[in-house]
């Protein structure tokens, strides 16, 4: 098995996200507008989220990644016919991986105007000494 | 998409080793390219990247809608004008810009303090004085009230 495996590795991989295996509404969630700063003590991430109020948004911070779901509060009422679409209603999904750098005690968010502002403080040991020589 | 920056894949993963059979001989060149896949396909859906905002439009009885998302633009930004027939909404994002330093990871970069315009033929029966627009949660939503139906008029004619 092993030897099979090693000439088709694609029969051990996780497959990739599909409707199955993922909750039923983040089916068809799309990759929002993301921007990343770093700076020696923490990562800023800026999220363009347009729709999305407070209540729908939902940061969760895992072992090694932070994970950004934001549903949109508004809803096409009954009666409005849609003549023409550019944007899509489905929610916003970002999966950002950080092999434990950030300290998920002392992350911050702020949503703003459709724009989430999130700051990943680094733990300490991750962050730059200086080391001094005697 | 990884915070940490790239680091070279090991030796080890990156050549087929034929006496170890633990990982796949493969595993480096695989990962590497599903990192060059997802470089390049990051932007793809960045449809608010582009100075071209993402525009729908609705109806319904009395009204038609147009939302455009422009999220994180101040309300004084949005300029929303008819003129000629055409509704054109242009706004400014002045925001504090972060992609200057050095050395950073940016994937799909917002631009910074950029000048969004698009305008939108509309209906000739829209009553261009009443226009409203509301802007929530980084969407605009522009009302533009239709005409009432010119009412059949009925006239009596006196017969002399």
């Amino acid at each position: 098995m092993s030897l099979l495996t090693s000439f088709i590795p694609s029969l051990v991989r996780t497959p990739a996200p599909t409707a199955e295996n993922q909750p039923a509404d983040l089916a068809h969630a799309v990759k929002p507008v993301y921007e990343i700063k770093e700076t020696p003590d923490a990562f800023g991430v800026t999220v363009f989220l347009p729709g999305v109020a407070k209540q729908g948004l939902e940061i969760t911070a895992e072992e090694s990644q932070i994970r950004v779901v934001g549903r949109r509060d508004w809803t096409q009422p009954e009666a409005w016919t849609a003549l023409h679409r550019e944007s899509v209603t489905g929610p916003f999904e970002l999966v950002l991986a950080h092999d434990n750098v950030v300290d998920a005690e002392k992350v911050a968010a702020e949503l703003r105007d459709g724009v989430l502002r999130i700051s990943l403080p680094k733990h300490e040991a991750a962050k730059p000494r200086k080391i001094v020589v005697g | 998409m990884r915070l940490i920056r790239y680091s070279y894949p090991a030796f080890r993963n990156a050549s087929p080793s034929l006496g170890n059979f633990r990982y796949s001989p493969w595993a480096g060149l695989e990962s590497e390219i599903d990192r060059l896949f997802q470089a390049t396909l990051s932007g793809v859906d960045a449809a608010t990247s582009s100075s071209r905002f993402p525009i729908d439009l609705f109806e319904d009885k009395t009204n038609t809608y147009v939302r455009a998302e422009l999220p994180g633009v101040n309300r004084d930004d949005i300029k929303v004008e008819v003129v000629d027939g055409y509704l054109t909404i242009s706004a400014v994002r002045k925001a504090a810009s972060v992609a200057a330093s050095a050395g950073q990871t940016a994937d799909a970069t917002p631009p910074e303090a950029s000048a969004f315009s698009r305008a939108v033929s509309i209906a000739e029966d829209t009553v261009a004085e009443k226009v409203s627009a509301t802007y929530e949660n980084g969407v605009l939503t522009v009302t533009l009230p239709k005409r009432e139906e010119a009412k059949p008029k009925k006239v009596a004619v006196a017969i002399t």
